[in-house]
């Protein structure tokens, strides 16, 4: 048994050895000539700009933000519900429908999640032209789908016999349907809804970086111009929406006993409905397709992506993901078994949300200052982050777990580190890989973010083809996009399940 | 004048390899207060779950009210009501809720709505509760809050309320302390004496493993080894019958 556990502690931290190629490719890469811009980007972090002018402008930009990300937020969670609910095993066995249905309903959602809200994005602003409403469909789309998984996973736990007795009761379908998910909805709204909205406001920041809007614009801009104190206003304005929404989130009680709130809750899903699908009526029959003038453009279009050169992009975004995936998992325990004392503990979270904060092509475009681009430097910048996001759930499952073999170890004179390793993190490891291997699945989605600003893999190929609306190497490279997330998932449900 | 409401015809039953019942033929007639007897393992939770057609036999056929199962509406199959020896109460809802599940047959969604929103006064849920000695402060209580005995009546409680013509029961006095072994077997036995002279009797089977509760039943049937190896009239159980079963 010990033996066991201690092959997934060190799992955990093989991976860190992707560090080697990385590092000497990173240091091959070095320059110095930005190393100034770099410096100065570190030091306003302590010295934003604060006066008027700009106070109005992160109101103005941040209500853009909010705006987005909350309304994609509410959309993309009550659909992802809904699709959560008829994409799971007790759907169809209520209402007696062949699995069939659920394989191919399963199957369209892996793929519409397989794409990046960024992706769907850069499309939809190519087609429709930049628009407000964009924002919101881009990240509605994989969300929904995304959040559909979420929720339909909760579902498929319903135990079984609870569900042979009402049907065994004979009860009108739809009631039995009601009465067996209400829980596992509720649940799973509260539990994934705050983190669900994090990511929309996230998605929107990224959005943003990528000209749709809000916050995420002006920091897009303030990097171009070098402007790093204003960069740092709208980084920590950022900083503070994110912990007020936590804050306000955690408040809100969802009782399910208050007749008053259980109304309003109610109109705001049926509301919500209504409205999207009116939305989407009015969208379908109002627009022009100013670019996209027809489908036969899609075929007029010529493809001058040679097979070998699309070959070596796939396998690049391929590396990429392992090589972030191996930084991700492997950095958090090592760091914070390294330094492993209360002081530096309040250090590596601050750092931690820092990484979780700053978007991903920020962090790119700040190290890109030092550094030639690469796969390497993409990697890094894409683990770093994620390494924030993982980092943040060690830290909350290791806090929360009892610590008595911890200190049973230290008493008997074993080194705090070693204690640390065997009495803690050991009894983590399982579950923090299985956390892992889900976030891989982010990742390989992410791979097209860092892509497009570092110019590697398939991402930049994407904004290439686009820019130059060669459709159809549009579609390819989103097959060959789509394809490796859903093979990634694949994997990595396999390695899930054989870790829990 | 014997009135067949469930009957079994040649039925086996068969989990992969194995036979667990074998050939079994049964008829259930109506107003009988009957009990299940067998040692554990002995097949009576697979002849309770094929005679409320959660599982389908491998051969033969179940018959409800001379009627072959499948063919039923969502009526007919309503009007038997199971007490499960494992519960199968949902977890995370409420007592009251579980309750009034009972009653998801005979109402309509509005009702499960109003049910998992608690907005509604549920009188007939309290009614059947206080029954079972369930007190008001458990209402609201999330059943794996709940003591095992509490439990056991919230199950019970569920059950009783569908007020269903059949009642089968698989060991309802688990984890019930003897006062209120008592209670629960005259509320689920007397609701069988009360309407013997109505027009729709109840019937009752109840798998049990304590023998000095017998003397309420009328009819006992006892398994072994997935075959029925007695079904005969209480007064004339002879000890020789138990000793051959267990
Ligand atoms: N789901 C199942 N899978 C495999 N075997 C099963 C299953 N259900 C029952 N069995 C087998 O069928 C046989 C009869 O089981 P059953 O539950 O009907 O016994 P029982 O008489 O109710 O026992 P007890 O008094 O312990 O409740 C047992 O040998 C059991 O192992
Ligand atoms: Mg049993």
């Amino acid at each position: 048994m010990n033996k066991l556990k201690l092959n997934y502690t060190s799992l955990s931290f093989l991976p860190i050895l992707v560090c080697i190629p990385l590092g000497y490719q990173l240091i091959n890469n070095i320059h110095f000539g930005g190393f100034k811009l770099f410096q100065e980007f570190l030091i306003s972090a302590f010295n934003p700009k604060i006066d008027n002018e700009i106070i109005i402008t992160v109101i103005k930009r941040l209500n853009e933000t909010i705006l987005i990300g909350f309304f994609s937020w509410l959309v993309s969670i009550i659909f992802g519900a809904i699709f959560g609910i008829i994409s799971s095993n007790i759907f169809y066995k209520i209402f007696n429908i062949p699995n069939f249905f659920y394989r191919i309903v399963r199957f369209f959602l892996t793929i519409i999640r397989s794409i990046h809200e960024v992706v769907w994005g850069i499309l939809l602003m190519q087609i429709y032209g930049i628009n407000f409403s964009i924002g919101i469909i881009a990240i509605c789309i994989p969300y929904i789908a995304v959040n559909s998984k979420v929720f339909a996973e909760q579902l498929e736990i319903i135990d079984y016999k609870s569900f042979e007795s009402i049907n065994q009761i004979n009860a009108p379908k739809f009631s039995s349907l009601l009465t067996l998910i209400w829980n596992p909805i509720i649940n799973t709204f509260k539990n994934f809804g705050l983190y669900r909205l994090e990511c929309s406001i996230r998605s929107t920041v990224i959005l943003g970086l990528f000209g749709i809007g809000g916050i995420g614009t002006s920091i897009f801009l303030s990097f171009q111009t070098l402007n790093f104190r204003e960069l740092w206003t709208y980084l920590w304005s950022l900083a503070i929406l994110i912990i007020i929404s936590g804050l306000i989130f955690k408040k809100i009680k969802f009782n399910t006993t208050n007749k008053i709130l259980s109304i309003f809750f109610i109109s705001v899903f049926f509301i919500t409905i209504l409205f999207s699908f009116s939305y989407f009526l009015y969208f379908i029959f109002n627009n022009n397709f100013e670019n996209f003038n027809s489908v036969s453009s899609l075929f007029k279009s010529s493809s001058n992506l040679g097979l070998f050169d699309f070959l070596k992009l796939i396998l690049e975004t391929i590396i990429l993901s392992l090589l972030s995936t191996g930084i991700a998992i492997s950095l958090p325990p090592l760091v914070i078994g390294i330094f492993n004392n209360n002081t530096s503990k309040i250090f590596i979270k601050i750092f931690a949300f820092l990484l979780r904060l700053i978007p991903t092509p920020v962090i790119l475009l700040t190290l890109l200052t030092f550094n030639n681009p690469s796969v390497s430097l993409a990697a890094l910048t894409l683990g770093l982050h994620n390494a924030g996001i993982t980092s943040k759930l060690l830290f909350t499952n290791l806090d929360s777990q009892d610590k008595r073999n911890y200190i049973a170890m230290k008493s008997l004179g074993i080194s705090k580190k070693t204690s640390w390793l065997l009495g803690l993190f050991s009894q983590q490891a399982k579950s923090y890989l299985a956390y892992c291997a889900y976030r891989s699945d982010i990742i390989i989605r992410e791979t097209t973010i860092v892509g497009v600003i570092g110019s590697v893999g398939l991402g930049w190929q994407l904004q290439e083809s686009l820019s130059s609306f060669a459709w159809q190497e549009v579609i390819l490279v989103l097959i060959a996009y789509s394809s490796i997330a859903i093979v990634g998932e694949l994997i990595n449900g396999k390695i899930k399940n054989s870790l829990t | 004048m014997n009135n067949t409401v469930l009957e079994l015809e040649n039925i086996s039953y068969k989990y992969k390899n194995d036979l667990i019942l074998n050939k079994i033929n049964l008829k259930i007639n109506s107003g009988e207060k009957i009990a299940l007897l067998g040692k554990s393992g002995s097949g009576k939770t697979t002849l309770i779950s094929l005679l409320n057609g959660t599982i389908k036999p491998t051969q033969g056929e179940v018959k409800l009210f001379n009627e072959s199962f499948e063919e039923l509406d969502r009526k007919q199959k309503s009007k038997i009501t199971t007490i499960w020896q494992d519960l199968r109460l949902i977890e995370d809802l409420s007592a009251e809720q579980n309750v009034n599940c009972g009653l998801l047959a005979e109402n309509n969604f509005y009702f499960a709505f109003k049910n998992l929103l608690n907005i509604s006064s549920f009188k007939k849920a309290h009614k059947y509760m206080k029954l079972c000695r369930l007190h008001n402060s458990i209402y609201d209580k999330k059943i794996r809050k709940l003591s095992g005995g509490q439990k056991q009546r919230v199950a019970i409680a569920r059950s009783l309320i569908q007020e269903s013509n059949i009642l089968l029961a698989d060991e309802p006095f688990n984890n019930l302390d003897p006062k209120l072994i008592t209670t629960i077997k005259n509320l689920l036995l007397e609701n069988v004496d009360k309407n013997k002279t109505k027009k729709s009797p109840k019937t009752a089977l109840v798998a049990l493993h304590r023998l000095d509760l017998l003397n309420d039943f009328d009819k006992v049937i006892g398994i072994r080894d997935g075959k029925i190896f007695f079904n005969i009239k209480r007064n004339n159980l002879k000890k020789i019958h138990l000793e051959k079963i267990y």
